[in-house]
């Protein structure tokens, strides 16, 4: 069952390697932590129990210093031997990899992520390197006095012409939680006041929500929507839309419980007509 | 529309198998990520989707607390960045801020040109255009485009680190825990990042690979990796193969 999905979705497209890079590193993992880390990964591949690596794999946590000053030196003639690996791989794969990357991006994807080390984008989604723009901050905001992610939006639209814009928000949000604490935060309280305007807009149905981690995951998706709406706001994304069709917004939120991505199936279309009476930027 | 074929269903089937794969590779694993996060990099990089952070140093979800923009820039005011610094230090107390620029950077073609870009972006890297300005000569000397390119996106992660030493946050997790910072540059013709030297780091040569020297000195620090391991040294943070 597992095997038939992971079949279907990452090998079935020649140009995924997840699963060809995993088999291939076990095979030139040098003896060592490394191997110990690894072979988890590619024991677990062949549908073995893995109860046990999990307490392999994070050996080197463990280790003295000293031992990790030995490794260091042990691995000393191997330096960046492991990437070129990498590097040789993709090339195998795909000759043209590198050269096309040095050519330039187009990415079909934007994606507007938090910051959170948890979230990966490329990595959760499957995405390989020039496939996905993106942009992480603290809760995955879209503030519309904000230079840094307006300039992001800005390049990725006219510029790249993605066609996809992704929020992506996730559950037990830092941030999130962070917005709710009746604490001056100093430099975070401009940012997370964003938050708070949020939960102001939705008061009453957060308000009925009695469970504290109920009321802060539907903040989050609550919070994830507003910020697609912002991104509809903006004139790169409302002219390029009536131009082209594109680029299409979707809100996503990520869940650590399971590793799943729940769309929120924002309705890219009624939500520009629904604020394109007062934020119109297309005539 | 067939999943292959439409980018949108591509990433969410994909994320599906990769959760599947994940969870049954390590039970453990997201039960794990959702107890928190206790990263020990800060990376500073660029949104060019040739740059994924984890990907390139082969680093695992919970690993690396991220920021990317537009050319890696950073500027003092940037209240985006600045929350992030801010969470990030004083917060999660990270160990390492690593600021990353690459090579064949757009955003450094466009601070080379006279041309407007056009909306909010001119103004975003006005800050980039004035590394420029300070380093005309020196740019223009540089007959080929491509080195040009890298020399200023260099001297852009130069400035970038010269503001992080200057956040209040960032100077009291130097002098209270030993916070260290590192500017590099991400090579995408060859996938490897190298040292510049910049920040904390005091053995920078300005563009030569570090990892290459010192096979740990006893004070190294190891954040490890799928393909490599980031190794934090005294003189500056570099990349090695496993």
């Amino acid at each position: 069952m597992l095997k038939g999905r992971l079949g279907c979705s990452l090998l079935s497209s020649t140009r995924r390697t997840f699963i060809t890079r995993v088999t291939v590193t076990h095979q030139q993992a040098p003896r060592s932590l490394s191997l110990a880390r690894y072979s988890s990964q590619s024991g677990s591949n062949s549908g073995s129990n893995n109860s046990s690596s999990t307490g392999r794999k994070d050996s080197w946590r463990t280790m003295a210093e000293s031992d990790i000053s030995r490794y260091l030196q042990e691995t000393h003639d191997r330096v960046f031997d492991h990437n070129r690996a990498w590097a040789a791989e993709q090339s195998k794969n795909d000759p043209e990899f590198f050269t096309k990357l040095s050519a330039g991006q187009s990415p079909d994807y934007l994606w507007i992520g938090c910051s959170d080390s948890r979230i990966p984008a490329e990595q959760i989604t499957g995405l390989e390197p020039g496939e996905a723009f993106v942009h992480r901050n603290i809760a995955n905001l879209v503030v519309n006095t904000d230079l840094n992610v307006m300039s992001v939006i800005n390049y990725a639209v006219r510029h790249l012409q993605v066609k996809h814009i992704v929020v992506c928000g996730h559950y037990g949000c830092g941030g999130v939680k962070a917005a709710m604490t009746p604490k001056d935060l100093g430099l975070l309280n401009p940012w997370l006041r964003n938050i708070r305007d949020v939960y102001r807009l939705h008061e009453k149905e957060l308000d009925a929500i009695s469970d504290e981690t109920a009321r802060y995951d539907r903040l989050v998706e609550l919070s994830v929507v507003e910020q697609c709406r912002n991104v509809i706001k903006t004139a790169a994304v409302q002219q390029s839309y009536a131009k082209n069709q594109f680029p299409i917004v979707h809100g996503w939120v990520f869940g650590f419980g399971d590793g799943l991505l729940k769309d929120l199936k924002v309705d890219h279309e009624a939500m520009l007509h629904g604020i394109q009476k007062i934020y119109n930027l297309t005539e | 529309m067939d999943a292959s074929e439409d980018p949108f269903a591509y990433a969410l089937s994909s994320n599906q198998a990769w959760a599947g794969y994940k969870g049954h590779q390590n039970p453990d694993f997201f039960p794990k990520l959702a107890s928190g996060q206790s990263p020990n990099i800060l990376w500073l990089g660029c949104s060019d989707s040739r740059c994924p952070e984890t990907t390139i140093l082969g680093l695992q979800p919970g690993d690396v607390f991220v920021h990317r923009n537009i050319a890696n820039i950073i500027s003092p005011t940037d209240i985006n960045t600045s929350a992030v610094i801010e969470y990030a230090v004083i917060y999660l107390k990270v160990k390492h801020v690593v600021l990353c620029g690459h090579s064949a950077c757009g955003g450094a073609a466009a601070a080379l040109s006279d041309e407007r870009v056009g909306g909010v972006l001119d103004t975003w890297l006005t800050p980039l255009k004035a590394v420029r300005n300070a380093n005309r000569e020196e740019l223009m000397a540089i007959s080929d485009d491509k080195a040009r390119a890298v020399r200023i996106a260099e001297l852009n992660v130069e400035a970038g680190a010269q503001v992080l030493m200057a956040n209040m946050a960032i100077q009291e997790a130097i002098r209270d825990r030993g916070l260290q910072v590192h500017g590099t540059l991400f090579d995408i013709g060859s996938g490897r990042i190298h040292d510049l030297g910049f920040g904390t780091g005091k053995g920078g040569s300005g563009g030569g690979a570090l990892g290459g020297g010192g096979g740990g000195d006893g004070t190294a620090e190891v954040v490890k990796g799928k393909h490599a391991m980031l190794v934090f040294r005294n003189d500056g943070a570099g990349m090695q193969a496993l």
